[in-house]
Protein backbone atom coordinates (compact mmCIF):
# COMPACT_ATOMS: atom_id res chain seq x y z
CA UNK A 1 0.00 0.00 0.00
CA UNK A 2 1.37 3.38 -0.98
CA UNK A 3 1.46 5.91 1.87
CA UNK A 4 0.99 9.50 0.84
CA UNK A 5 3.70 11.66 2.34
CA UNK A 6 2.79 15.28 2.76
CA UNK A 7 4.52 18.08 4.59
CA UNK A 8 1.41 20.05 5.40
CA UNK A 9 -2.29 19.52 5.49
CA UNK A 10 -4.01 20.21 2.22
CA UNK A 11 -7.60 21.31 2.27
CA UNK A 12 -9.56 21.41 -0.93
CA UNK A 13 -12.91 23.06 -0.93
CA UNK A 14 -15.15 21.51 -3.50
CA UNK A 15 -18.79 22.28 -4.06
CA UNK A 16 -21.45 20.14 -5.65
CA UNK A 17 -21.83 21.49 -9.15
CA UNK A 18 -23.48 19.30 -11.76
CA UNK A 19 -26.67 18.51 -9.87
CA UNK A 20 -27.45 21.98 -8.67
CA UNK A 21 -27.56 24.05 -11.85
CA UNK A 22 -30.48 26.41 -11.36
CA UNK A 23 -30.16 26.50 -7.58
CA UNK A 24 -32.88 24.19 -6.28
CA UNK A 25 -34.26 24.57 -2.79
CA UNK A 26 -33.33 21.57 -0.70
CA UNK A 27 -36.02 20.54 1.74
CA UNK A 28 -35.23 18.22 4.60
CA UNK A 29 -38.95 17.52 4.74
CA UNK A 30 -41.93 16.99 2.49
CA UNK A 31 -43.31 19.94 0.50
CA UNK A 32 -46.70 18.25 0.08
CA UNK A 33 -48.42 21.02 2.04
CA UNK A 34 -47.78 23.52 -0.77
CA UNK A 35 -49.90 23.81 -3.92
CA UNK A 36 -47.24 23.85 -6.63
CA UNK A 37 -49.82 24.01 -9.42
CA UNK A 38 -50.69 27.60 -8.53
CA UNK A 39 -48.59 30.74 -8.09
CA UNK A 40 -50.04 33.30 -5.67
CA UNK A 41 -49.01 36.94 -5.80
CA UNK A 42 -49.10 38.94 -2.55
CA UNK A 43 -48.29 42.58 -1.84
CA UNK A 44 -47.34 43.87 1.58
CA UNK A 45 -44.50 45.01 3.79
CA UNK A 46 -41.64 43.02 5.22
CA UNK A 47 -41.92 42.30 8.92
CA UNK A 48 -38.83 40.13 9.29
CA UNK A 49 -36.36 38.02 7.32
CA UNK A 50 -35.34 35.03 9.45
CA UNK A 51 -31.87 34.18 8.09
CA UNK A 52 -31.68 30.80 9.82
CA UNK A 53 -31.21 27.11 9.24
CA UNK A 54 -32.65 24.79 8.16
CA UNK A 55 -34.79 27.28 6.18
CA UNK A 56 -34.90 31.05 5.88
CA UNK A 57 -38.34 32.62 6.28
CA UNK A 58 -39.66 35.85 4.77
CA UNK A 59 -42.36 37.24 7.07
CA UNK A 60 -44.67 39.64 5.22
CA UNK A 61 -47.62 41.71 6.51
CA UNK A 62 -50.43 41.54 3.96
CA UNK A 63 -53.86 43.17 4.16
CA UNK A 64 -56.69 40.68 3.60
CA UNK A 65 -60.07 41.40 1.91
CA UNK A 66 -61.36 43.00 5.09
CA UNK A 67 -58.37 45.30 5.39
CA UNK A 68 -56.99 43.29 8.32
CA UNK A 69 -53.24 42.79 8.46
CA UNK A 70 -52.21 39.12 8.28
CA UNK A 71 -48.64 37.90 8.71
CA UNK A 72 -47.61 35.51 5.94
CA UNK A 73 -44.71 33.05 6.37
CA UNK A 74 -42.81 32.27 3.15
CA UNK A 75 -40.31 29.42 3.37
CA UNK A 76 -37.04 29.59 1.40
CA UNK A 77 -33.65 27.84 1.27
CA UNK A 78 -30.86 27.73 3.84
CA UNK A 79 -28.50 30.69 4.48
CA UNK A 80 -25.68 28.39 3.34
CA UNK A 81 -27.17 27.90 -0.12
CA UNK A 82 -28.72 31.36 -0.51
CA UNK A 83 -25.68 33.15 0.94
CA UNK A 84 -23.61 31.84 -1.95
CA UNK A 85 -26.17 33.34 -4.34
CA UNK A 86 -25.75 36.80 -2.83
CA UNK A 87 -28.69 36.75 -0.41
CA UNK A 88 -27.96 38.45 2.94
CA UNK A 89 -29.85 39.09 6.18
CA UNK A 90 -30.30 42.64 4.84
CA UNK A 91 -31.93 41.47 1.58
CA UNK A 92 -35.42 41.95 3.03
CA UNK A 93 -35.34 45.06 5.28
CA UNK A 94 -38.19 45.45 7.76
CA UNK A 95 -40.77 47.90 6.49
CA UNK A 96 -39.91 47.52 2.80
CA UNK A 97 -42.84 47.32 0.38
CA UNK A 98 -42.71 44.11 -1.65
CA UNK A 99 -44.68 41.83 -3.98
CA UNK A 100 -44.08 38.16 -3.36
CA UNK A 101 -44.72 35.17 -5.62
CA UNK A 102 -45.33 31.94 -3.75
CA UNK A 103 -46.73 28.42 -3.97
CA UNK A 104 -49.39 28.77 -1.27
CA UNK A 105 -50.39 26.32 1.47
CA UNK A 106 -53.10 23.96 0.24
CA UNK A 107 -55.31 24.52 3.28
CA UNK A 108 -55.44 28.30 2.90
CA UNK A 109 -53.33 29.16 5.94
CA UNK A 110 -51.11 32.25 5.47
CA UNK A 111 -47.95 30.52 4.28
CA UNK A 112 -46.19 29.26 1.21
CA UNK A 113 -43.00 28.25 -0.54
CA UNK A 114 -41.11 31.38 -1.61
CA UNK A 115 -40.52 31.76 -5.36
CA UNK A 116 -39.49 35.39 -5.86
CA UNK A 117 -40.03 38.98 -4.82
CA UNK A 118 -40.04 42.44 -6.36
CA UNK A 119 -39.43 45.67 -4.48
CA UNK A 120 -41.04 49.05 -5.23
CA UNK A 121 -37.92 50.17 -7.10
CA UNK A 122 -38.21 47.20 -9.47
CA UNK A 123 -35.39 45.15 -7.96
CA UNK A 124 -36.20 41.44 -7.99
CA UNK A 125 -35.03 38.59 -5.77
CA UNK A 126 -35.23 34.87 -6.54
CA UNK A 127 -37.26 33.70 -9.53
CA UNK A 128 -39.41 36.44 -11.03
CA UNK A 129 -40.86 36.11 -14.50
CA UNK B 1 -37.20 23.78 -8.27
CA UNK B 2 -38.01 22.37 -4.87
CA UNK B 3 -37.52 19.16 -3.03
CA UNK B 4 -34.63 16.83 -2.47
CA UNK B 5 -32.16 15.54 -5.00
CA UNK B 6 -31.73 12.26 -6.83
CA UNK B 7 -28.77 10.09 -5.85
CA UNK B 8 -28.00 8.66 -9.27
CA UNK B 9 -29.23 10.72 -12.21
CA UNK B 10 -28.10 7.93 -14.55
CA UNK B 11 -30.69 5.49 -13.21
CA UNK B 12 -33.54 7.93 -12.82
CA UNK B 13 -36.78 7.91 -14.77
CA UNK B 14 -39.29 10.73 -14.78
CA UNK B 15 -38.85 14.48 -14.69
CA UNK B 16 -38.26 16.38 -11.50
CA UNK B 17 -36.60 15.88 -8.16
CA UNK B 18 -36.77 13.07 -5.67
CA UNK B 19 -39.99 14.40 -4.12
CA UNK B 20 -41.82 14.58 -7.46
CA UNK B 21 -44.42 11.81 -7.83
CA UNK B 22 -43.61 9.42 -10.64
CA UNK B 23 -39.84 9.99 -10.49
CA UNK B 24 -37.79 7.02 -9.38
CA UNK B 25 -34.40 5.34 -9.67
CA UNK B 26 -33.58 1.84 -10.87
CA UNK B 27 -30.76 0.28 -8.88
CA UNK B 28 -30.39 -3.47 -9.59
CA UNK B 29 -32.68 -4.41 -6.69
CA UNK B 30 -33.79 -7.97 -6.06
CA UNK B 31 -37.54 -8.59 -5.78
CA UNK B 32 -37.63 -8.10 -2.00
CA UNK B 33 -35.93 -4.70 -2.03
CA UNK B 34 -37.80 -3.55 -5.14
CA UNK B 35 -40.99 -4.18 -3.17
CA UNK B 36 -39.66 -2.18 -0.21
CA UNK B 37 -38.67 0.64 -2.59
CA UNK B 38 -42.15 0.66 -4.16
CA UNK B 39 -43.67 1.02 -0.70
CA UNK B 40 -41.36 3.97 0.00
CA UNK B 41 -42.25 5.58 -3.33
CA UNK B 42 -45.93 5.38 -2.41
CA UNK B 43 -45.23 7.18 0.87
CA UNK B 44 -43.17 9.74 -1.05
CA UNK B 45 -46.05 10.32 -3.47
CA UNK B 46 -48.36 10.96 -0.52
CA UNK B 47 -45.87 13.42 0.99
CA UNK B 48 -45.36 11.34 4.12
CA UNK B 49 -42.11 9.48 3.44
CA UNK B 50 -40.17 9.35 6.75
CA UNK B 51 -36.86 11.03 5.94
CA UNK B 52 -34.51 10.75 8.95
CA UNK B 53 -32.98 14.14 8.05
CA UNK B 54 -36.34 15.75 8.86
CA UNK B 55 -35.82 15.02 12.52
CA UNK B 56 -32.47 16.83 12.82
CA UNK B 57 -29.46 15.44 14.61
CA UNK B 58 -29.14 12.03 12.92
CA UNK B 59 -26.04 11.77 10.71
CA UNK B 60 -26.82 11.61 7.02
CA UNK B 61 -24.76 8.47 6.54
CA UNK B 62 -22.89 7.02 3.59
CA UNK B 63 -23.45 7.08 0.64
CA UNK B 64 -26.22 9.69 1.04
CA UNK B 65 -23.78 12.29 2.36
CA UNK B 66 -22.21 12.43 -1.11
CA UNK B 67 -25.53 13.81 -2.35
CA UNK B 68 -26.07 16.92 -0.23
CA UNK B 69 -26.33 20.56 -1.20
CA UNK B 70 -23.68 23.15 -0.25
CA UNK B 71 -19.98 22.70 0.26
CA UNK B 72 -17.72 19.67 0.64
CA UNK B 73 -14.20 19.70 2.02
CA UNK B 74 -11.85 16.82 1.28
CA UNK B 75 -9.14 17.06 3.93
CA UNK B 76 -6.07 14.95 3.29
CA UNK B 77 -3.71 14.19 6.16
CA UNK B 78 -0.96 11.59 6.58
CA UNK B 79 -3.08 8.96 8.24
CA UNK B 80 -6.68 9.92 7.47
CA UNK B 81 -8.81 11.59 4.84
CA UNK B 82 -11.90 13.43 6.04
CA UNK B 83 -14.93 14.21 3.91
CA UNK B 84 -16.61 17.12 5.67
CA UNK B 85 -20.03 18.24 4.44
CA UNK B 86 -21.35 21.69 5.29
CA UNK B 87 -24.94 20.40 5.21
CA UNK B 88 -25.63 18.27 8.24
CA UNK B 89 -22.89 18.74 9.07
CA UNK B 90 -21.25 15.37 8.52
CA UNK B 91 -17.74 13.99 8.87
CA UNK B 92 -16.67 10.79 7.16
CA UNK B 93 -13.28 9.41 8.25
CA UNK B 94 -11.18 7.21 6.00
CA UNK B 95 -8.17 5.59 7.67
CA UNK B 96 -5.14 5.50 5.38
CA UNK B 97 -2.64 4.41 8.01
CA UNK B 98 -2.58 0.81 6.84
CA UNK B 99 -5.06 -0.58 9.33
CA UNK B 100 -7.59 -3.23 8.29
CA UNK B 101 -11.29 -3.44 9.14
CA UNK B 102 -11.92 -4.79 12.64
CA UNK B 103 -13.03 -8.43 12.97
CA UNK B 104 -16.70 -8.91 12.19
CA UNK B 105 -17.57 -9.53 15.84
CA UNK B 106 -15.89 -6.25 16.78
CA UNK B 107 -17.93 -4.11 14.39
CA UNK B 108 -21.39 -2.63 14.81
CA UNK B 109 -23.35 -0.61 12.24
CA UNK B 110 -22.87 3.15 12.16
CA UNK B 111 -24.08 5.85 9.80
CA UNK B 112 -20.72 6.33 8.04
CA UNK B 113 -19.43 2.79 8.63
CA UNK B 114 -15.79 1.75 8.85
CA UNK B 115 -13.61 2.99 5.98
CA UNK B 116 -10.04 1.98 5.17
CA UNK B 117 -8.21 3.39 2.18
CA UNK B 118 -5.02 3.73 0.23
CA UNK B 119 -3.63 5.82 -2.59
CA UNK B 120 -3.16 4.71 -6.17
CA UNK B 121 -1.15 7.68 -7.38
CA UNK B 122 -3.58 10.61 -7.08
CA UNK B 123 -6.63 8.41 -6.61
CA UNK B 124 -7.94 7.63 -3.14
CA UNK B 125 -9.50 4.17 -2.98
CA UNK B 126 -11.45 3.20 0.12
CA UNK B 127 -13.55 0.31 1.32
CA UNK B 128 -16.58 0.88 3.56
CA UNK B 129 -18.36 -1.71 5.69
CA UNK B 130 -20.65 -1.83 8.69
CA UNK B 131 -23.22 0.73 7.54
CA UNK B 132 -26.62 1.13 9.16
CA UNK B 133 -29.44 -0.24 7.07
CA UNK B 134 -32.73 1.65 6.90
CA UNK B 135 -34.17 -0.73 9.49
CA UNK B 136 -31.38 -0.62 12.03
CA UNK B 137 -30.41 3.00 11.93
CA UNK B 138 -32.68 5.20 9.92
CA UNK B 139 -30.47 5.53 6.88
CA UNK B 140 -31.75 6.17 3.38
CA UNK B 141 -29.85 6.96 0.21
CA UNK B 142 -32.12 9.64 -1.20
CA UNK B 143 -35.61 11.03 -0.81
CA UNK B 144 -37.17 8.75 -3.40
CA UNK B 145 -36.78 6.19 -0.59
CA UNK B 146 -33.77 4.19 -1.77
CA UNK B 147 -32.46 1.87 0.94
CA UNK B 148 -29.76 -0.77 1.39
CA UNK B 149 -29.34 -3.67 3.81
CA UNK B 150 -26.78 -4.06 6.57
CA UNK B 151 -24.73 -6.16 4.11
CA UNK B 152 -23.84 -3.08 2.03
CA UNK B 153 -20.16 -2.96 1.10
CA UNK B 154 -18.99 0.06 -0.89
CA UNK B 155 -15.71 0.60 -2.73
CA UNK B 156 -15.11 4.26 -3.57
CA UNK B 157 -12.55 5.78 -5.93
CA UNK B 158 -11.93 9.51 -5.75
CA UNK B 159 -9.67 11.77 -7.80
CA UNK B 160 -9.55 15.19 -9.45
CA UNK B 161 -10.20 14.58 -13.15
CA UNK B 162 -8.82 16.33 -16.24
CA UNK B 163 -11.58 18.95 -16.05
CA UNK B 164 -10.51 19.85 -12.51
CA UNK B 165 -13.58 18.28 -10.97
CA UNK B 166 -13.54 15.88 -8.03
CA UNK B 167 -14.84 12.63 -9.48
CA UNK B 168 -16.24 10.12 -6.99
CA UNK B 169 -17.14 6.64 -8.20
CA UNK B 170 -18.95 4.38 -5.73
CA UNK B 171 -19.37 0.67 -6.43
CA UNK B 172 -22.16 -0.46 -4.14
CA UNK B 173 -22.38 -4.18 -3.37
CA UNK B 174 -25.20 -5.56 -1.28
CA UNK B 175 -25.89 -9.30 -1.49
CA UNK B 176 -29.19 -8.92 0.41
CA UNK B 177 -30.59 -6.07 -1.68
CA UNK B 178 -28.91 -6.02 -5.11
CA UNK B 179 -28.58 -8.56 -7.91
CA UNK B 180 -25.42 -6.89 -9.23
CA UNK B 181 -22.93 -4.18 -8.20
CA UNK B 182 -24.41 -0.70 -8.59
CA UNK B 183 -21.92 1.90 -9.82
CA UNK B 184 -22.71 5.57 -9.15
CA UNK B 185 -20.47 8.47 -10.18
CA UNK B 186 -20.75 11.99 -8.78
CA UNK B 187 -18.87 15.12 -9.78
CA UNK B 188 -18.00 18.15 -7.67
CA UNK B 189 -16.65 21.48 -8.92
CA UNK B 190 -14.02 23.49 -7.12
CA UNK B 191 -15.07 26.76 -5.48
CA UNK B 192 -13.11 29.97 -5.99
CA UNK B 193 -10.09 30.79 -3.78
CA UNK B 194 -11.13 32.38 -0.52
CA UNK B 195 -14.54 30.70 -0.46
CA UNK B 196 -15.95 30.18 3.02
CA UNK B 197 -17.71 27.28 4.64
CA UNK B 198 -20.36 27.95 7.25
CA UNK B 199 -21.92 25.89 9.97
CA UNK B 200 -25.39 24.40 9.76
CA UNK B 201 -27.74 23.86 12.68
CA UNK B 202 -30.82 21.91 11.68
CA UNK B 203 -32.64 22.75 14.91
CA UNK B 204 -31.78 26.46 14.89
CA UNK B 205 -35.21 27.49 13.60
CA UNK B 206 -36.94 24.31 12.50
CA UNK B 207 -40.54 25.34 11.75
CA UNK B 208 -41.51 22.04 10.12
CA UNK B 209 -42.24 19.41 12.77
CA UNK B 210 -43.30 15.97 11.57
CA UNK B 211 -46.42 14.33 13.02
CA UNK B 212 -45.02 11.00 14.32
CA UNK B 213 -48.36 9.20 13.76
CA UNK B 214 -49.13 10.20 10.18
CA UNK B 215 -45.79 11.46 8.86
CA UNK B 216 -47.38 14.75 7.80
CA UNK B 217 -45.07 17.79 7.74
CA UNK B 218 -46.59 20.71 9.65
CA UNK B 219 -45.64 24.39 9.51
CA UNK B 220 -45.21 26.51 12.64
CA UNK B 221 -46.46 30.08 12.31
CA UNK B 222 -44.91 33.27 13.71
CA UNK B 223 -46.81 32.80 16.97
CA UNK B 224 -45.01 29.50 17.57
CA UNK B 225 -48.12 27.40 16.94
CA UNK B 226 -48.84 24.98 14.12
CA UNK B 227 -50.61 26.98 11.42
CA UNK B 228 -51.86 24.34 8.99
CA UNK B 229 -54.20 21.40 9.04
CA UNK B 230 -53.20 17.78 8.44
CA UNK B 231 -55.49 16.66 5.56
CA UNK B 232 -55.45 13.12 6.95
CA UNK B 233 -57.18 14.18 10.15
Amino acid sequence: MKVLSISRKVFMIIALGIIFVGSPVYSHHSTAMFNQEQVLSLSGTIKEFQFTNPHTWVQVLVKDERGQEVEWSLEWGSPNTLGRQGIRPSTFPAGAGVTIRTYPMKDGSPGGLFIGARFADGKTIGRWE
Amino acid sequence: MTGGTIFDQATKTGEGGSTTPGVREHPPYNADFEERYQANLALRDAGIFPDPNSFCGIPTGYPRLMNLPDVYEFAVTEKQVWIITENGPNVMRIYTDGRQHPAREDMWPTHTGDSIGYWEGDTLVFDTLSLHSSESGNTIIDRTGLVLSEAAHIVTRMHVNDQGMMEVQMTINDEKALTAPWVVTKLYRKLEEGARVYDYACNENNRNPIDPKTGWTYTIGPDGKIMDVNPGQ
